[in-house]
């Protein structure tokens, strides 16, 4: 009978254990219910990165990709059409060499911006035309180092941008002097055109003042046959 | 009748305990550690802050001289702006913020001194105007002192890494510090109430001391658990590093405290959990001790 009587306390402590952890449980999780749907919202954005990338120092994952197969001038053997296939550059990836014999100007050019790509050529921004497709092809270089002469291009010029599938001529239609808030050089535009621009040189220090060269394009000989296709 | 008549006031009474608890932990959890300075203090070294956002400060004015023609270490020098420099500069900012939001200061004011960088840059101009030749006049003195604003503005930025003044600017810090006004009274009425409810339970049990044990013990160890639960489940899941500010200073700074207070709120959780296992291993053996019970 008291063996009896110990099993049923034991039952009845261990009952009330089981039952005061489910209670409490519940009711600390209908507490946070309310609060929890506030802020859901707002640990979703600050915690959204599923993949829990580490941060690094600097290049946050980009890829450089340099191209020293750029030939800076046609082949004897290859063929050149005025029409041919465009190939998509991808961020980081030095597509171009740009050439100015007038300001001695011959820089690599890389698809996109950033201060990575900035400290290596000039950038073309990712949201212009690509070189040789309708539209504003918009490349922008540091005053002090890759476009330090462009104050020198003048009006007649002929600028050439060398890519990975042909050979680009422009010729510099107008010099032009506007404020770091006038976006409207570097707007798309329907016809083919190229533009350069960087920052108004200064004594020292920092300027709001960019100069630029607007281009028409003057000729396009895509490379075609099986070296483009390579 | 007498078991059940005690009974039910026990179930209540630890239900309270629990919850009360758990308050009590959390607001000290809160006043000694997630607001003491010598967190962020103990923080910024840990995490090293300062080197981290040193080293950002020359990636930004090495850029940056590209396109101004002014070298790095003008600014960032031993003699104008050095890392320990930064340090203390961090220091301040964290300090003014928690005594913001402790209610020792009316509103969120950090001073950064820059003398030593506003005479570098300074001295930088005018050698570079004797040099060339330039007219040492208006347009000059304008230069240095947009060029000293916006390298401040790069420091304190970087003297920020737990953007206590973007958080102030959007009136994040005035709500904390609303909530702060009443931590102490939360402290000492969860401590008020875990008393009371204690010597209810004693009044309670005061036939059947060892059923003392068993309910304290059995509140303890469920505060601790539901308090570990969350922690536990945070740090398995790594669910910090999902923080979308992938800025090492910024991302060291605010996943390392997350971490911290997380680490001192499991530590806590475990060592109540203890406690009240104890407790509970403290009934069953006062209870295979005991002699005959008594009579119902």
């Amino acid at each position: 009978m008291a063996e009896k009587e110990k099993k049923g306390h034991a039952a009845v402590y261990i009952l009330t254990a089981l039952c005061m952890i489910l209670l409490c449980t519940a009711a600390a999780g209908a507490a946070l219910i309310v609060p929890y749907e506030k802020f859901k919202t707002y640990l979703d954005i600050a915690f959204m990165d599923d993949m829990k990338i580490a941060p690094s120092n600097g290049l946050s994952g980009l890829v450089i990709k340099e191209n020293t197969e750029i030939a800076t001038e046609a082949p004897a053997d290859q063929k050149l059409s005025d029409t041919g296939e465009i190939k998509r550059p991808v961020f980081g990836e030095q597509y171009a060499v740009l050439d100015c014999k007038s300001a001695s100007i011959h820089v690599p050019v890389y698809w996109g911006s950033s201060t990575e790509l900035l400290d290596r050529g000039a950038c073309q921004s990712s949201s212009s035309s690509v070189i040789g497709e309708k539209g504003n092809a918009v490349i922008d270089a540091h005053v002090n180092t890759f476009f330090a002469n462009l104050n020198q291009i003048k009006a007649g010029d002929e600028i050439v941008l060398y890519t990975t599938y042909g050979i680009f001529t422009y010729k510099v239609r107008e010099c032009v002097t506007f404020e770091n808030t006038d976006k409207r050089y570097v707007l798309p535009t329907d016809t083919e055109q190229l533009t350069l621009y960087t920052c108004q040189a200064q004594v020292l220090g920092t300027s709001t003042t960019r100069i630029g060269v607007l281009c028409d394009v003057v000729s396009k000989q895509f490379y075609t046959g099986e070296e483009a296709a390579q | 009748m007498k078991k059940i008549r005690c009974y039910l006031p026990n179930v209540l009474l630890t239900f309270l305990l629990v919850f009360v608890l758990i308050a009590c932990e959390a607001t000290i959890l809160t006043s000694r550690i997630a607001l003491n300075p010598m967190t962020f203090q103990v923080l910024t070294d840990q995490q090293h802050l300062d080197t981290k956002g040193y080293a950002s400060l020359q990636t930004y004015f090495k850029t940056r001289s590209n396109s101004t023609g002014i070298p790095a270490d003008v600014f960032l020098d031993p003699d104008s702006y050095s890392e320990l420099d930064l340090r203390s500069g961090i220091l301040q900012n964290t300090n003014a913020a928690l005594a913001y939001m402790n209610g020792q200061t009316n509103e969120y004011a950090p001073s950064l001194e820059f003398t030593k960088l506003e005479d570098a840059v300074r001295k930088f101009f005018e050698d570079y105007a004797d040099k060339n030749g330039y007219k040492k006049d208006d347009v000059l003195e304008e230069k240095i002192h947009s060029t000293c604003t916006e390298a401040e503005s790069a420091i304190r930025n970087a003297a920020d890494p737990f953007k206590f003044g973007t958080l102030y600017s959007n009136g994040v810090l005035t709500r904390v510090r609303s909530a702060v006004s009443y931590l102490s009274m939360a402290m000492i009425g969860s401590i008020a109430a875990a008393i009371i409810i204690l010597i209810l339970l004693i009044l309670c049990n005061l036939k059947q001391m060892e059923h003392l044990c068993y309910w304290i013990g059995l509140a303890g160890f469920i505060a601790g658990g539901l308090m570990a639960t969350p922690c536990i489940y945070l740090t398995v899941t790594d669910y910090y590093s999902g923080f979308a500010i992938k800025d090492p200073q910024i991302f060291s700074a605010v996943i390392g405290y997350l971490k911290l207070l997380t680490s001192r709120c499991l530590t806590m959780a475990i060592i109540t959990a203890i406690v009240g296992f104890i407790g509970l291993m403290g009934f069953i053996l006062l209870r295979a001790t005991q002699r005959e019970p008594d009579t119902k």
